[in-house]
């Protein structure tokens, strides 16, 4: 008796049904036709006979549904029935169907969306060996490079060397330099030959140790090592990522013979790292990781190799087994001091070493990797998240107020189906497989909206040119999560109402027919459901406005330049050959601003090392007589002489650069508003000097004139330090050029660039875009939260008032005879649809009334995310209560209506 | 005419061994073996064959192919298969060890 042949045999049952109930039908058949023959033969007549066969042979159908359940499929079959009849239950009320899908996938959609992204910029842990145990130097994990005695965030290559060597708590120690470098890489073909055809490559710097450190293997080849790293200059070894190797080098399984050219370097690749390592950096996919050994090598050629006190790195640990946080930090903070005093050319003066005591290095945890987007993004994801949970909340009330409706309604249809036999758990059943069904597609569909959603939102929060590369994929767990809720919701709601109707005294719901004025008009659960529901929407609403308003007040900021009608790009200077900051290029730049500045729609055009938003070169400006000056970080900014004209920074006094400023003549600077007041004694600062840094006669400069304070980073910055210098005086190489125009911004962009061209072919021209945009960009950690939240807002006050329309609906229908008697009774048409207004008005003021308290509560914890406002404001509050109030009074008034049209001849005659 | 019901269990037992002894059957020709063969004693709920023939099917100890009969009709006959054959030597030692012990109580009464 083997059990796979058993199986075999039931599987071969369930495909031939049909034919195996015609056989058992044939052969019961000829079994009553011989028996009855056989009584005929004893002498019976034929009726008898026919009885006496019957009896002997017993229930016909029952014995036929015996010997179809010995093939054990009866369950699948009525499972297949049920789903059969739920479809088609689905489409006989489409706009109910459309609702509930629609909830459970905006429900499931969204918050799978959202939390991903939250998941890959917060949660999600480096996919590197046992994370657990990396930590990295200092609190936050800026980049940049310094020349500061003591900086507790970024080292120096000599200093990470000295950490490796002397600590005693650490497995391995890596430095990351802490910029990643964007090179016009060259791919030697595989024949050796070099092209002129450059691309943009990502490049990270690493130390030798790196690779080890997190125990990253190579998927091909092998990855850098220590020894790649001793000496610098002679390691042109390269480690690409999966994505460059598949999509640059087009999956060449021949890959470690490839090269490619970095500046004047030829590199040999010797890996390809893992498909799923991006790196530490969330938020940032180098293409290619090189030894430290190369940092002058790669352009733009940082000297961040030998000088000990220029800080560029990241330094990451891995703490020993058994090691604790706090003991880590105590040996590292001691040999900070020890090795900073200790390297070769530290200045050792009162100041230096004050300093140098007083500063601790607290060790951070990666386990998630280092970010800046997540300091940028962390607080906007997470109240998104509350947003889109409360939006769940509001469709699983949804789902289930209109699931007991529609259960509700059809209690009669159930009575009916129970008087003619059919088991009460055979009806639960059905129903459950019904609401199963919803669910189902509701999820599936939520699926699909959240792959959607989530391509969308990493668009959203990417402010730079290129989208983020962050790996969003869907959360499994959080999908399977949201959507074991939503499911739950349905199947629970689907499920209550069918105990309730199954339970009804049978003969009762028969005789009252339509006229039952049972459980179903008070129903007190559904009615708590839109109470709640209207609760959330209002917090959801006010919220949105405030972030809209938020958000406006924001844009509104006078940033102190003309941010309408600039085009800006970005200049690529490297094809020429020369290094930035080669005064060699001032010439080009000269001519471009020339030949555009004359361009038919242009009304100035300049060079610039900044506008707004895009970082910044400090230096402390020393006046003499003003002694607190150098703790003081000035952004300067390098322009060419139409800056000002460009940008429409007004000149408050003096002058702005003209010709008359040049490589020999004295050295000028343009100061800010602010600048002047606080940086400079009381009086006119105009001709008085100040110098950057050093006592080199370069670095003393004449100020010539004072502009309008501008915004540098943000919008809702304070006023900063800034000043302004020529490039004519201090070499740049550029970014940024910005032209001031008029008309069409295609015409005037296409000719731009041809004006560049015309001027040197070479010159690679990225990122053309309007100031305007620039400035947009700033904000769009706002913008994302104004948006989304008021998508958000108005998705809760549309399910809100679906759910207000159909347990109206659904109330009016049941009581339309007693408005019928009403009616019948005199009552007017109007009073009979205020009857039902009321009831809504009712239902929608106990839901503003719960949501106002809940509104000032929510609305405080983020108050700091606001520009221009302190929480829930009156205004807002009562603008958001309005609406509400008017589409809930809205969605309520067509069932009114139709309760006010009833025929009471008609809605009598059911009775 | 008495009519005894057969006892619980052993439907399963008579078939098999009508299968056994007569070979090739139809449904209405094992009833009819099994009242003749127990004098007329034995009725069983003809009824309570087919399904009973079903679970045989799907245990494997019967097969099925359809024939034709005596008044030329077509009819499914039934024969016993080698698990069948075991399973009746199965259900036969069973059987006497319950009837043995039955009798032996009753006996020592």
């Amino acid at each position: 008796m083997s059990k796979p042949a058993e199986i075999l045999r039931r599987l071969r049952m369930l495909f031939h049904r049909s034919q195996l109930d015609a056989d058992i039908d044939e052969e019961m058949r000829l079994h009553l036709d011989l028996r009855r023959q056989q009584q005929i033969d004893a002498g019976l007549a034929p009726t008898a006979a026919r009885r006496a066969a019957n009896v002997k042979f017993g229930n016909t159908t029952r014995i036929q549904e015996k010997s179809r359940m010995t093939w054990g499929w009866e369950g699948l079959e009525s499972f297949l029935r049920d789903v059969h009849y739920g479809l088609r239950a689905m489409f006989r009320s489409p706009v109910l169907t459309i609702v509930a899908l629609l909830s459970l996938a905006l429900g499931i959609g969204a918050n799978t969306a959202i939390f991903s992204l939250l998941d890959a910029v917060l949660l999600r842990s480096l996919p590197v060996k046992e994370p657990g145990q990396l930590v990295v130097l200092g609190e936050n994990d800026p980049s940049g490079i310094g020349n500061a005695f003591f900086d507790p965030d970024l080292y120096s290559y000599p200093f990470y060397r000295e950490l490796q060597q002397k600590n005693a708590v650490f497995s391995d120690v890596a430095s990351i330099f802490s910029m990643t470098d964007d090179v016009h890489g060259i791919v030697v073909s595989s024949s050796g030959h070099i092209g002129a055809d450059s691309e943009i490559m990502h490049v990270q710097l690493v130390s030798g140790t790196y690779f080890p450190l997190l125990g990253v293997p190579a998927q091909i080849g092998r990855t850098l090592a220590d020894s790649d790293d001793t000496s610098e200059g002679d390691h042109p070894v390269l480690v690409v990522s999966h994505a460059f190797w598949k999509h640059t080098l087009d999956s060449d399984p021949d890959v470690l013979n490839r090269k490619l050219k970095l500046g004047d370097t030829v590199f040999n690749i010797v890996g390809v790292a893992p498909p799923e390592f991006f790196g530490t950096k969330v938020g940032e996919a180098p293409d290619i990781w090189a030894p430290m050994s190369m940092v002058k090598v790669v352009p733009p050629g940082w000297d961040a190799y030998k000088p000990a006190f220029t800080q560029s790195l990241n330094i990451i640990g891995r703490l020993k087994p058994g090691v604790s946080l706090t003991q880590a930090t105590a040996n590292v903070n001691l040999l900070a001091q020890q090795i900073t005093r200790g390297l070769p050319g530290a200045v050792l003066s009162q100041k230096n070493l004050d300093k140098l005591a007083k500063t601790k290095v607290p060790l951070t945890p990666i386990a998630n990797g280092l970010s800046s987007i997540r300091r940028e993004f962390s607080q906007p994801l997470q109240i998104l998240m509350v947003v889109v949970a409360l939006v769940l909340l509001i469709a699983c009330a949804n789902i289930a107020n209109l699931l007991l409706a529609r259960s509700t309604a059809r209690a009669r249809e159930l009575a009916v189906r129970q008087a003619l036999g059919a088991r009460r758990s055979r009806l639960i059943r059905q129903l459950l497989t019904e609401s199963f069904l919803l669910a189902l597609v509701g999820g599936a569909l939520g699926i699909g909206f959240a792959v959607i959603a989530n391509r969308f939102l990493l668009h959203m929060v990417s402010s730079g040119f290129e989208t983020l590369p962050l790996n969003v994929g869907l959360n499994l767990r959080l999908l399977g999560f949201t959507f074991a809720i939503t499911v739950a919701t349905a199947i629970l709601f689907g499920t209550i109402p069918a105990f309730r109707a199954t339970r009804l005294e049978l003969t009762e719901t028969l005789k009252a027919g339509r006229g039952s004025i049972g459980a179903g008009t008070r129903n007190p659960l559904a009615k708590a459901l839109v109470v709640s529901q209207v609760a959330l929407s209002l917090v959801l609403m006010v919220s949105s406005v405030l972030f809209l308003r938020s958000l406006a007040n924001l844009n509104s900021i006078d940033p102190g330049f003309n941010r309408e009608n600039v085009l800006r790009l970005d200049l690529d200077t490297e094809p020429t050959g020369l290094k930035g900051e080669d005064p060699n290029l001032n010439p080009i730049f000269q001519q471009i601003e020339a030949r555009v500045s004359v361009l038919p729609g242009v009304k100035a055009a300049s060079f610039s090392a900044f506008t707004f938003h895009e970082g910044s070169w400090s230096e402390a400006v020393l006046v003499p007589g003003m002694p607190n000056n150098e703790n003081i970080a000035v952004h300067q900014n390098v322009v060419g002489n139409g800056y000002f004209a460009t940008m429409q920074i007004p000149l408050l006094a003096g002058r702005t650069f003209g010709p008359q400023d040049t490589g020999t003549s004295q050295r000028v600077a343009v100061i800010s508003e602010h600048v002047a007041r606080t940086l400079f004694p009381p009086g006119n600062p105009i001709g008085r000097h100040f110098s950057l840094g050093g006592q080199d006669p370069k670095d003393n400069f004449e100020v010539i004139g004072i502009v309008k304070d501008v915004k540098f980073n943000k919008l809702e910055e304070k006023p900063k330090y800034i000043s302004y210098l020529s490039y004519e005086q201090r070499p740049w190489g550029f970014g940024d050029f910005e032209v001031r125009y008029t008309g069409d911004f295609d015409a005037v962009a296409n000719s731009v660039q041809q004006a560049i061209h015309s001027v040197n072919r070479t010159l690679l021209i990225n990122h053309v875009t309007t100031l305007d945009e620039q400035v947009a960009r700033s904000m769009t950690n706002q913008r994302l939260v104004a948006q989304l939240s008021t998508f958000f807002g108005l998705l809760a006050v549309f399910l809100c008032c679906i759910g207000i329309y159909g347990l109206m609906s659904y109330v009016v229908s049941r009581r339309t005879n007693e408005i019928g008697i009403r009616m019948a009774l005199g009552a007017e048409r109007s009073s009979v649809r205020n009857l039902v207004l009321r009831e809504i008005a009712i239902l929608v003021a106990v839901g503003i009334a719960i949501g106002i308290p809940a509104t000032l509560i929510a609305d405080r914890s983020v108050t700091h995310m606001l520009y221009g406002l302190h929480g829930a404001d009156p205004l807002s509050l009562a603008a958001a209560t309005l609406v509400l109030l008017a589409v809930a009074i809205l969605s309520g008034y067509l069932p009114a209506q139709r309760a006010s049209r009833v025929d009471p001849m008609v809605a009598l005659r059911y009775e | 005419m008495s009519r005894d019901e057969i006892p619980p269990g052993t439907l399963y037992l008579l078939i098999l061994k009508t299968l056994a002894v007569r070979g090739r059957l139809h449904g209405f020709e094992i009833a009819d073996s099994i009242q003749h063969n127990s004098d007329e004693i034995l009725q069983v709920e003809e009824g309570s064959l087919y399904p009973a023939l079903q679970r045989m099917l799907i245990k494997g100890w019967v097969t099925a192919e359809w024939g034709v009969t005596a008044g030329n009709r077509r009819a499914r006959y039934y024969a016993l298969t080698p698990d069948g054959r075991q399973q009746l030597s199965v259900e036969l030692s069973q059987f006497e060890r319950v009837i043995g012990a039955i009798t032996r109580v009753i006996q020592t009464a």
